[in-house]
């Protein structure tokens, strides 16, 4: 009976050990996952929806101003509709590279970037506003159009910058310069290769 | 300071191409256009006679590439009343009736093919967006006066 016991205890320990290997083995292969993730939606959201000029372009007033003088009323129309599917767009892309940095920022940040409780906490409000004035936006921009709140989007626009920026720096890790050249020791002592 | 001795090739014969050819397409959609016929549609891929007599292909792939993404620079940061210009301008350099021009890129939507293929989404969605609104404008300037291509349509004053 002793015997039993102890089988029983044993096997209960190996599978526990099995299962906490399996876990870890799984969120390193997450975590690799969410980094590159972060670092797509940093690219994209650097390189494609934030740049001013683009955005100075979508919100200027002035393409409004030259259709409502001198277009007809169905391409006014038409106009405001495709600016706001624009928007929207805009909005709905950003909303969805933020989520992805933000998810980064909860998972595996911490295994990588050093960042403080206090950057951590500073960033979580980020996050929150951020997410909360693209909800509004959407709403402000369905509702009363494309022109409806030009000064939410520079807001987001702006908050979404800051973000970045926090991320880039968790993301640093990533840079070839922070990195240990290939080979490592090999590298430096060529009689090794 | 290290310099890519390829890139500096390649600097060279974009600044060739922009003196001997893109100087004389005054136009932002012209140079567009041009840029994008000179691409190969199954590769991407895009090639130029006269500078390959100059430069490597691959030198004149990218060449041809940097100018064709300036060119989407300009045309998208034009405003919405110089792209119709623009494709006034452009329609009425075709010697194509305006109906039928109008009607074919209504239809077609040629300028989806003519952004290098690296365009992100946002930039390509409002160029594509802005191309719809100025064709529409045209249109309603040919409805106004049918007999008359849109260039010559007087715009309203804002206070009419």
């Amino acid at each position: 009976m002793m015997q039993l016991v102890l089988f029983l205890a044993l096997g209960s320990g190996l599978i526990l050990l099995l299962l906490v290997l399996a876990e870890r083995n799984r969120r390193v292969e997450g975590g690799a996952e969410a980094v590159f993730e972060a670092r797509q939606a940093l690219v994209v959201l650097q390189v494609e929806l934030l740049p001013p000029a683009i955005l100075e372009r979508i919100f200027q007033q002035n393409d409004l101003q030259y259709v409502v003088a001198q277009a007809p009323r169905q391409i006014q129309e038409l106009f405001l509709q495709e600016r706001q599917k624009i928007v929207l767009s805009w909005v709905a892309q950003l909303r969805k590279q933020i989520l992805s940095l933000k998810e980064f920022h909860l998972g595996a940040a911490r295994f990588y970037a050093g960042l403080s409780p206090r950057t951590e906490l500073r960033l979580a409000a980020d996050f929150l506003v951020l997410l909360s004035i693209c909800r509004a936006l959407q709403i402000a921009v369905r509702w009363r159009g494309p022109y409806a709140a030009p000064r939410m989007a520079g807001r987001a626009a702006a908050a979404a910058a800051r973000v970045c920026d926090f991320s880039e720096r968790s993301l640093d890790f990533l840079k070839p310069s922070q990195l240990e050249p290939f080979g490592g020791d090999s590298a430096r002592n060529p009689t090794l290769l | 300071m290290k310099v890519n001795p390829k890139r500096l090739d390649v600097q060279h014969a974009a600044d060739d191409l922009r003196r001997r050819t893109l100087s004389g397409m005054a136009r932002p959609l012209d140079r567009l256009i041009y840029l994008a016929s000179t691409r190969d549609y199954n590769t991407g891929i895009y090639y130029h006679d006269g500078l390959a007599s100059r430069f490597s292909e691959q030198v004149v792939c990218e060449a041809l590439a940097d100018c064709h993404r300036e060119a989407l620079r300009a045309l998208v940061g034009s405003s919405l009343e110089e792209l119709v210009r623009q494709m006034n301008a452009y329609m009425d350099s075709t010697h194509t009736s305006p109906t039928d021009f109008i009607a074919a890129w209504k239809k077609l939507e040629p300028y989806r093919v003519a952004v290098p293929v690296d365009t992100d989404l946002l930039t390509a969605e409002f160029l594509f967006s802005n191309f719809k609104i100025a064709l529409a404008i045209l249109e309603a300037r040919l409805d106004n006066h049918p007999t008359a291509a849109p260039s010559a349509w007087l715009p309203r004053s804002p206070g009419q």
